[in-house]
């Protein structure tokens, strides 16, 4: 069974910085083949409903743009022609809150002729340079954009910038192949698998790293080479990371991201249990601390102290649990 | 100027075949006579050369009438025409004496040979520079390297004087040049520079680009050699120079056509040497050392002092285990030739062709003891020291063979496949050192090691010998690095092979999942050492592939190939090699799949020996080759019958067993696929009891979706030929129909039967698993897990599963196996695996070990609630004093 999410790891979001809303736009372009039309229409009914469902975000913040409306009328909220994403972003960018996030997958496939990167649309598709035309329209907020489609690559150096996480399938547009990273990456979210910390949320950093390694894994499994290298960009230097690092290149501010959040609600109304979840919050700190010392200390004094600090941790934790749960 | 580097063409050759121009009437007939000769019509060009001789006779007429005789092989002849008109004072008789000195070097009278060599340069004959040379390379053959080389130096200033002015002359330059690159590789390529001069002044003289030819193959270039041997085929078909360089050839890339060309080559000139020499070779491939010798002898018989014959002879006679014949043979050729190299790195090469490691080091040493710049002879000292284990004295020798010849592609190729194992990990067990990738090695060994030491154990007790350890076991995940390994360059089709002391394989990963068993193979390779030691290395390549084999399926249920419908009709059709002569089947396959068979048909040899002789008759077997008795004798004096009773008693062994898949066996080809659907349905209902048909309609129905329809032909076919277990088996069908249907116990029930006899069918096994789960039978469910993993290890889920089971059973071993395997893969969610590989470490009793483990979770993931519990536990449960 899941457990429910019941806050965000201080390590991953000072609780000042809480978001208020979650916006998801899903965008899935001309399928082509029935194969594919079923595939991308299954991915993104996956993707709305784990938002929605598993973290919370109200059905109101979510716009699914289909390529046929009439294919689930009561999901879909228009056909994803380029009118319609424009309608969509320019209305959602006057609605959503300052500090809201705002997160755009596109699924379906890409090509790069010319050197134009775009999303096959129904109609006229849609390029990156338009797409980064109508993000402008969000000046403080936190944009995601999550581009699964093939040759998707060079949608990073015309979106990347501050306060956003640009992801692509791919690493150019010569990887044309349909791409399997969007697969993934809803599994991620939808599954729960991918919260290799452990701290009850999967964040868009360790969704990013499940999905490119389960990629690589399948290709390695069926012993073809791999033809898809997804890249994330969140420092804004137009250049996404295969494997990022958030103390060296890219995945400082994806790994604060999640596709919701829960209401710290409990640790307002509960002095006590606020000491201790700021208590935890220094061990926590403590840990990141021994950590970066750690080349400097023999192994197994590093072993004793890395314990001792965790040891306390765990009481915290228990002591926690024990507070939430109305144990005396 | 010579030694300027140019890069090795043939560009030249195409380029200089097209000038060729008419002469006047009197030499119309010459002509004519040489575009018989040029055609390869040499017995009609030779009587044309002699009626022109009786009219008018002349040198050239003379010249060219004994390169006809020699082009048939009639040097007696030839040495005669030379003499007679030599005595007859033809005019300008003196252009003779060199063409003569070549006829009498070709039937080994080197003192005569050396004196008219002398005779041609004193007269300042027009080809004096040929003499020259040929008298240099007589010094070379002598041993007089010194000398020779310095012969050969004068050659240079020739052509950089501008000396060389006729196409012999170049010619002569050439092959001056050609013996100089053993001391600076870059003049092989003006070897090249000066062959193409020799051909763009006479490209009719087809001898100069039989000599390119070789050079190309001497210097790995198969392709460019086959190219110039084709072109020169074209216009003489039967040049047997041509003929024996395109076997060559063949031979170096690996075709089984070598014997066909070279047989071709010697009905035109049966007297040709090196032809006699090459076809020697190929019957020490064969394991035939008889005959091997009888060729040799037939060569020494034109040229007493051909070294290269006197080697195969050598060869033929060490591997027979004839010590003394051995002893005479290399005396023979010390004696000509006292710094032979090349005749120990032939024997040197054969030795380690025929499984002689140790030996082939041993001839090798002795070729670069004789002479210094042996490079061949410090690549194969250098390779087969890599064979027995010596790596870092391998490499070095190596390193000096590519320094003198950078041209060997094997040299070369080794060397980079040392730089790729110098990263892999060595992990040391009892009685192995397992060479591994660092990228698998974690979980490789959890299976290899003691899979190494159980396959160690079973095979000693069975052979009763203990071969040296520890065993070197290299595996490789890319399928060309092993190649390399193997053969020394890509391409090698084998999945593993032992040096006895060595051992090198694919890892699992070199192949895609379920395409190969690699448990399996790494005891195969395994029995293949206990062989070689068993019978010092003598044991026939036959004898121990297919024992290997056999051993195989008797380590694990269903290891180990089983029978197929193509064997069974090639068994009918007589297309197999009788048992007498299984070599054949190996060596010289007559059809592309016969070496599959032969695998196959020699495990079933040993299961009859087996089973009418018992397994103490193979260990007295391996005994008689150790004590160098040839197959027709350990068949008589082991066994105690005459090789044909044993083809007969084989192939009624063969009858009786399938006796029901024969009959239901129908067509020729050995292919069961049915032509089209229509014809298919209609066939399988006429006869009932064709397995093809039946077989086919099954699976034409299974693909179509009509399931229940399929059962019929599909059990039908079961039991035409219950044996057939392959990947598109009945069994596996009907397995996968029930599983449709939901009838998971007759689903388990066919492939448990299926996975039981073939091991290595990675979707029933998948299968097999997953319906046993269902099934609520976690035991076989994890025997089917279990024997995945010696197909293919590297799926996470799958141990994750494994694991599971474990646990459940209380099986802390196993748990802990899978639990370190799933870590060894290299899981996204890492601090889970190490939490559950904490769990059982705290199970199994090591709480040390389950702390530190632990610790390594949380330190990944610090909130890791269970983790964090377990680290409470170990906290709570540790004894005062302990870590």
């Amino acid at each position: 069974m899941m457990r429910p999410i019941l806050l965000v790891s201080a390590l991953c979001l000072p609780l000042a910085t809480l978001p208020a809303q979650t916006h998801l736009v899903v965008v899935v372009g001309l399928g082509g083949e029935a194969r594919y039309r079923d595939t991308f229409h299954a991915w993104a009914l996956e993707l709305i409903d784990a938002t929605t469902g598993r973290y919370g975000v109200p059905v109101d913040n979510v716009i699914y743009l289909g390529e046929s409306a009439g294919r689930d009328t009561t999901r879909i909220a228009a056909r994803s022609t380029m009118e319609n994403i424009e309608q969509a972003l320019t209305d959602l960018a006057g609605r959503a809150e300052p500090n809201a996030q705002v997160i755009v997958v596109l699924i379906g496939h890409g090509s790069a002729r010319d050197g134009e990167p775009k999303l096959n649309l129904p109609g006229p598709d849609l390029t990156a340079v338009q797409l980064a035309r109508l993000l402008d329209a969000f000046p403080t907020q936190t944009i995601v954009v999550a581009n699964f489609a093939s040759a998707s690559g060079g949608f990073i150096p015309a979106l990347s910038g501050p306060r956003r996480v640009i992801m692509t399938a791919t690493k150019s547009g010569t990887e044309r192949n349909q791409a399997r990273f969007g697969k993934f990456f809803v599994e991620a979210f939808a599954g729960g698998q991918a919260d290799v910390d452990h701290d009850g949320i999967v964040s868009v950093l360790e969704a990013f790293t499940y999905a490119r390694r389960e990629v690589a894994r399948t290709y390695s499994q069926e012993g073809t080479l791999l033809t898809e290298h997804a890249l994330l960009d969140d420092n804004g230097d137009k250049t996404g990371s295969y494997e990022p690092d958030p103390t060296t290149t890219d995945g400082a501010l994806a790994r604060t991201i999640t596709l919701g959040y829960s209401a710290a609600g409990p640790i307002a109304r509960d002095p006590e249990l606020a000491a201790l979840y700021e208590k935890k919050r220094v061990i926590e700190q403590a840990i990141a601390a021994l950590q970066r010392d750690k080349g400097r200390l023999e192994p197994a004094v590093y072993e004793q102290r890395l314990e001792a600090i965790l040891l306390d941790l765990a009481a915290t934790n228990k002591t926690i649990r024990d507070r939430e749960d109305g144990t005396p | 100027m010579i030694r300027r580097a140019r890069p090795i063409t043939g560009v030249v050759l195409g380029l200089a075949v097209s000038a060729c121009g008419s002469r006047g009437h009197a030499q119309a007939t010459l002509a004519q006579a040489d575009s018989l000769a040029s055609a390869g019509e040499y017995r009609t060009a030779i009587e044309a050369y002699r009626g022109l001789s009786r009219r008018e006779p002349s040198w050239q007429t003379t010249r060219r009438l004994a390169s006809s005789l020699q082009a048939i092989g009639d040097y007696v002849d030839a040495e005669q025409t030379l003499r007679s008109a030599i005595e007859d004072s033809v005019p300008d008789a003196h252009e003779l004496w060199n063409a003569l000195g070549e006829v009498l070097a070709r039937q080994g009278r080197d003192v005569d040979a050396r004196e008219v060599y002398e005779r041609a340069i004193a007269s300042g004959a027009a080809d004096r520079l040929s003499a020259e040379l040929n008298l240099a390379v007589a010094s070379f053959d002598r041993g007089e390297l010194d000398a020779a080389t310095r012969q050969f130096d004068t050659f240079i200033d020739v052509y950089n004087r501008g000396a060389a002015r006729t196409a012999a002359d170049f010619r002569a330059v050439a092959r001056a040049v050609r013996y100089l690159g053993r001391t600076d590789p870059q003049l092989y390529k003006d070897a090249l520079r000066a062959y193409d001069e020799a051909v763009a002044l006479d490209p009719q003289d087809l001898d100069i680009q039989v000599e390119i030819g070789n050079l190309f193959l001497e210097k790995y270039r198969a392709d460019e050699a086959t190219t110039t041997f084709t072109a020169i085929l074209e216009r003489n078909p039967n040049h047997a120079d041509a003929i024996l360089g395109l076997a060559r050839v063949k031979h170096f890339d690996g075709s089984s056509d070598a014997y066909a060309l070279v047989q071709r080559s010697l009905g035109i000139n049966p007297n040709l040497v090196g032809a006699r020499v090459f076809l020697a070779r190929l019957y020490i491939d064969l394991e035939d050392f008889a005959s091997a010798a009888s060729e040799a002898e037939r060569a020494l018989a034109v040229n007493p002092r051909a070294v290269d014959a006197l080697a195969m002879m050598a060869a033929a006679r060490y591997l027979a285990n004839d010590s003394a014949g051995f002893v005479q043979a290399r005396d023979s050729a010390l004696r000509i030739d006292p710094r032979n190299s090349a005749f120990f790195t032939t024997l040197a090469e054969l030795a380690a062709r025929n499984r002689l490691y140790q030996q082939a080091v041993d001839f090798a040493d002795e070729a670069v003891r004789l002479d210094s710049l042996a490079w061949r002879g410090y690549a194969l000292r250098g390779l087969n020291r890599l064979r027995t284990g010596a790596i870092a004295e391998g490499r070095r020798d190596l390193e000096t063979a590519f320094a003198g010849d950078p041209y060997d592609l094997w040299t070369k190729n080794t060397l980079d496949l040392l730089d790729v194992v110098g990263q892999y990990v060595e992990i040391r067990s009892p009685r192995f050192q397992l060479v591994l990738d660092p990228k698998e090695a974690e979980v490789v060994r959890l299976y290899l090691e003691p899979l190494a030491e159980e396959a160690y154990d079973r095979l000693a007790t069975r052979y009763g010998v203990r071969p040296s350890t520890p065993i070197r076991v290299e595996v490789y995940p890319r399928h060309a690095d092993f190649s390399v390994r193997t053969i020394g360059l890509a391409g090698l089709g084998a999945l593993g092979v032992s040096f006895g002391p060595v051992i090198a394989m694919d890892a699992p990963s070199a192949r895609p999942p379920g395409d190969f068993h690699w448990g399996a193979t790494f005891w195969h390779e395994l029995a293949h050492t206990f062989h070689m030691t068993a019978s010092g290395h003598r044991v026939p390549r036959w004898f121990t592939e297919g024992l290997a084999v056999l051993e195989e399926r008797r380590a694990r249920p269903g290891w180990g190939d089983d029978v197929t419908p193509g064997f069974l009709i090639a068994f009918r059709e007589g297309q197999l090699a009788p048992v007498s002569n299984l070599n054949q089947g190996f060596m010289r396959p007559a059809y592309p799949e016969q070496v599959i068979y032969s695998y196959y048909q020699s495990s079933l040899v040993f299961e009859l020996i087996e089973q009418e002789y018992g397994f103490e008759a193979i260990r007295h077997m391996l005994a008689a080759y150790r004590d160098g008795a040839q197959t027709p004798d350990v068949f008589r004096t082991v066994l105690r019958i005459e090789p044909t009773a044993l083809d007969q008693k084989f192939t009624s062994f063969l009858e009786t067993r399938f006796a029901t898949a024969l009959a239901a066996l129908r067509h020729g080809t050995g292919d069961h696929r049915a032509p089209g659907r229509d014809v298919i349905g209609r066939r399988a209902s006429a006869d009932t009891t064709d397995f093809a048909v039946q077989l086919g309609l099954g699976k034409a129905l299974f693909s179509e979706g009509r399931l229940e329809e399929a059962l019929v032909p599909l059990r039908r076919a079961k039991a035409l030929f219950p044996e057939y277990l392959g990947s598109d088996s009945p069994r596996w069908l009907l397995g996968q129909v029930y599983q449709a249907q939901g009838q998971l116990d007759q689903a388990a029930a066919e492939l448990t039967e299926l996975t039981a006899r073939n091991a290595k069918h990675y979707p029933a096994l998948q299968a097999l698993a997953e319906i046993e789960a269902e099934r609520g039978s976690p035991d076989r469910a994890a025997r089917a897990l279990e024997s995945l993993m010696f197909v293919y290890p590297y799926d996470i889920a799958q141990h994750r599963m494994l694991a599971g089971y474990a646990r459940a059973r209380g099986e802390e071993a196993t748990e802990l196996r899978e639990r370190r395997a799933v870590l060894a893969l290299d899981p996204v969610d890492r601090p889970q695996a190490l939490y559950e590989l904490a769990r059982a470490y705290r199970d199994a009793g090591d709480r040390t070990a389950a702390r530190r483990t632990v610790l390594e979770a949380l330190e990944q993931a610090p909130n890791y609630q269970e983790a964090l519990d377990l680290l409470l536990e170990l906290q709570a449960t540790r004894s005062p004093g302990t870590e």
